[in-house]
């Protein structure tokens, strides 16, 4: 009966950090960029035993893309396919796929929380900017056409599941994710990027929704399951008469 | 074998689907998991409980990741000797494709290696560029997807009636068990009486 009990409760704990996991989920659902998360478990299996419930192994990134949704912002840009954009802050770099920037008074562009998107600058008379597909940026001034002013970087990683969250939208590099290596970009290549366009989050209120309920059924489930054993020990006392 | 053995093996029996369901039950989050089913036989020394896995098909779900791989069918993986359903795998430090806790993934030829490059096919053949680098070995008749992920073979209303029913048998066994008990009682001091 302990042992039921133990299995369980880790049932129960398990559901627990899988509503933590959706939760964040949904309240990020709104965000461009931002990528969805699933926590992970595993059983503990004894040899020749029966197991031991389950334990929480961490969280599972997914990458899948998130839809395009035209914005017209200043500087908005989107990945449709894998990589991600470099974005520099003091001597640290990161990486994201939230692409709403704008461009800063000393010509480089950023997003709102002051990080700065690599290889771009803007100068001060441009008057229209325009990004092609393949990353690079051509800006219109008073008296001259389509003047090159850098160009988006992308990059992709062998394990981007493996990075590490900074924040809602933005990844650190790590020794698992493998090294960040320059991706193709364009038409002809995996990934394309769209100019005034934003990657909305690719979490589906619906299925989180569901999610929800499932997680708060499989939590009662599991508390019934310390319910029964705890049950069954009664019983177990009960069987001497006084 | 008498009666009192008889309802203590079932109150043991009780406890074992118990233990089953409970386990069952907290692994419903648990991708790739199979659920134990706990078989009852009836033997001269009493009730056999006979505890094995069960290997009914998991529901699929989509990741789009293109190293998450779900086995249709029959067969496991081979990660680093462990035999798992589970096919959460991403490429290491070195290119090979391991699990979460840093099992390499094993197919006909070893270890397998991705690159940006590579695709796995249905059939098991690891491809790059089209030409087949490896092949994951699956029984005859399954097939692989990739990015999709297994889920538990098992499912919360199941396994919460599993534990209502153990525990119900449980109770039954134990007010047969104090049943017996008074009827043995009462034979004492009936006989007690006849003198």
């Amino acid at each position: 009966m302990t042992n039921a009990m133990f299995a369980s409760a880790s049932g129960m704990a398990a559901q627990q950090i899988n509503l933590d996991v959706i939760s964040d989920n949904l309240a990020n659902a709104d965000v461009a960029g931002f990528k969805g998360s699933v926590a992970a478990f595993t059983d503990i299996r004894v040899p020749g035993a029966i197991g031991l419930g389950t334990a929480a192994i961490g969280t599972h990134l997914l990458f899948e893309q998130g839809k395009l949704m035209k914005t017209g912002g200043a500087f908005d840009v989107a990945l449709d396919g894998p990589g991600f954009f470099i974005v520099r802050k003091g001597n640290q770099v990161a990486y994201t796929r939230a692409g709403s920037f704008e461009r800063a008074p000393d010509g480089s562009v950023r997003n709102a929380e002051g990080w700065r998107l690599d290889g771009v600058r803007i100068p001060d008379d441009a008057m229209r900017i325009d990004v092609r597909s393949d990353g690079s940026v051509a800006i219109d001034t008073a008296n001259r056409k389509a003047v090159a002013a850098g160009k988006i970087a992308v990059v992709s990683f062998a394990a981007p599941e493996r990075l590490r969250p900074l924040g809602a939208t933005l990844y650190a590099a790590t020794r698992d994710a493998g090294r960040a290596v320059r991706a193709a970009a364009g038409d002809d290549a995996p990934t394309r990027i769209a100019f005034g366009t934003l990657e909305a989050s690719n979490v589906s209120i619906i299925e989180s929704m569901m999610a929800i309920l499932a997680a708060q059924r499989a939590y009662e489930a599991n508390s019934k399951g310390v319910q029964a054993a705890d049950e069954m020990l009664r019983i177990v006392n009960n069987l001497h008469r006084s | 074998m008498d009666g009192m053995d008889w309802m203590a093996g079932a109150m043991r029996a009780a406890r074992t689907r118990l233990d089953v369901a409970a386990h069952n039950l907290a692994n419903v989050s648990t991708d790739g998991f199979r659920k134990a089913r706990a078989d009852a036989e009836l033997t001269a020394r009493g009730i056999l409980l006979r505890v094995r896995t069960t290997d009914t098909q998991g529901a699929l779900r989509h990741t789009g990741a293109p190293f998450d791989l779900a086995i249709v069918g029959p067969g496991e993986f081979d990660a680093g000797g462990v035999k798992t359903r589970l096919g959460a795998f991403s490429p290491d430090r070195a290119g090979f494709l391991a699990d979460a806790q840093g099992r390499r993934l094993h197919g006909e030829r070893g270890p397998v290696f991705v690159d940006a490059r590579t695709t796995i096919e249905a059939d098991g053949s690891v491809r790059s560029d089209g030409r087949e680098t490896n092949r994951i070995p699956l029984p005859h008749g399954s097939s692989l997807r990739s990015g999709f992920l297994e889920g538990p073979n098992t499912d919360a209303i199941g396994e919460m009636i599993e534990v209502l029913n153990a525990q119900r048998a449980f109770e039954t066994a134990q007010k047969t068990l104090l049943a017996i008990d008074q009827v043995r009682e009462r034979a004492v001091s009936d006989v007690e009486r006849l003198k």
